[in-house]
């Protein structure tokens, strides 16, 4: 049974030495499933998603003495957990001899045979879709239509004003809904 | 949010089609715990600068000078040629000694009270300093 998870609680025990490191487990177990799925989004595989959600917890816990408390601290893993999928995929490109400025269709490509993806023709179509995004872009589309996250909590996030988000999410949704006529 | 959507992604739901393996999370945060390192807490042992350590002595050194100066500088404006402080602390320290001195007229009262003034503020002032160290 999952115990009962008290943020403030657990930030003030994050800043003491002798409970930082059961506070810290706390914030895994809470965490670990809403940033897992969201990278997941961002990097597709699984096996891929399980090493960049590990490289955030591991990087969480080294910078935890300058964690604040000024923001949430799911905004700060957030962050943490978007530059590390961005950090991967671009190293990606680089072993495969892919340009940065090119999109992350490649990521896309291994879904079919992946034991662990059991969407249907349509689903497989849609990552198809949002992998063709910018990166940017498409940490929007997936923070605001699967995590239905607040433009306002986003915008904490990526550091960037909401009417510039809510535009980069309208640009997203009509490249979706190009693809989809185009690829029909 | 439903303004935003457009037909096809209403048509999708929000099922992306991952999974993952059973138990997953529950293993993933035993595991996490486990290959967390662990925070090395640095002891820095406490070493004074230099400045620290000489600065006692250049202050003693300083307020010295700065005494010797300004009798230097008393005595020119007053036309008198300056005795060594030690001569001065000498002969005051030996009251007959002191007396011929002033009787003399070598010295003004002016001098001798400067003097002892002096003197007296070296004397105070090795009087800490020897207390420093023996405490």
């Amino acid at each position: 049974m999952r115990s009962t998870y008290n943020e403030e609680q657990v930030i003030e025990q994050l800043r003491n030495a002798n409970t930082q490191r059961d506070a810290f487990g706390k914030v895994i177990e809470h965490y670990s499933s809403t940033l897992y799925w969201h990278i997941r989004r961002m990097v597709f595989d699984h096996d891929d998603a399980n090493d960049v959600l590990q490289n955030t917890f591991i990087k969480a816990w080294t910078s935890i003495d300058n964690f604040r408390g000024d923001a949430k601290l799911s905004t700060w893993l957030y962050k943490i957990a978007i530059n590390e999928s961005i950090t991967f995929i671009n190293k990606q490109k680089a072993a495969n001899n892919i340009s940065l400025d090119d999109d992350d269709s490649f990521l896309a490509n291994t879904l079919e045979s992946d034991e662990y993806f059991d969407g249907d023709e349509a689903q497989l179509k849609l990552q198809r879709a949002i992998a063709t995004l910018p990166e940017k872009q498409r940490v929007v589309f997936n923070l605001r239509y699967y995590d239905e996250m607040k433009y306002e909590d986003m915008s904490e996030i990526l550091g960037t004003s909401v009417g510039a988000l809510k535009a980069s999410y309208h640009h997203a949704l009509k490249k979706i809904e190009t693809f989809f006529q185009e690829n029909d | 949010m439903k303004q935003e959507e457009s037909e096809i992604l209403k048509g999708l739901g929000k099922n992306p089609g991952f999974k993952v393996p059973d138990n997953y999370f529950e293993e993933f945060n035993k595991r996490m715990m486990d290959s967390l390192p662990e925070k090395k807490v640095e002891i820095i042992p406490y070493k004074p600068s230099l400045w620290l350590r000489v600065r006692p002595a250049v202050y003693a050194a300083a307020t010295i000078a700065g005494i010797w100066c300004m009798i230097s500088v008393f005595n020119h404006v007053n036309g008198s040629k300056t005795p060594k402080i030690g001569e001065i602390a000498e002969q005051l320290h030996q009251d007959d000694n002191a007396d011929e001195v002033i009787m003399n007229g070598d010295m003004s009262e002016y001098d001798i009270i400067t003097y002892q003034d002096s003197v007296m503020m070296e004397m105070e002032h090795q009087g800490d300093q020897l207390k420093k160290v023996t405490e």
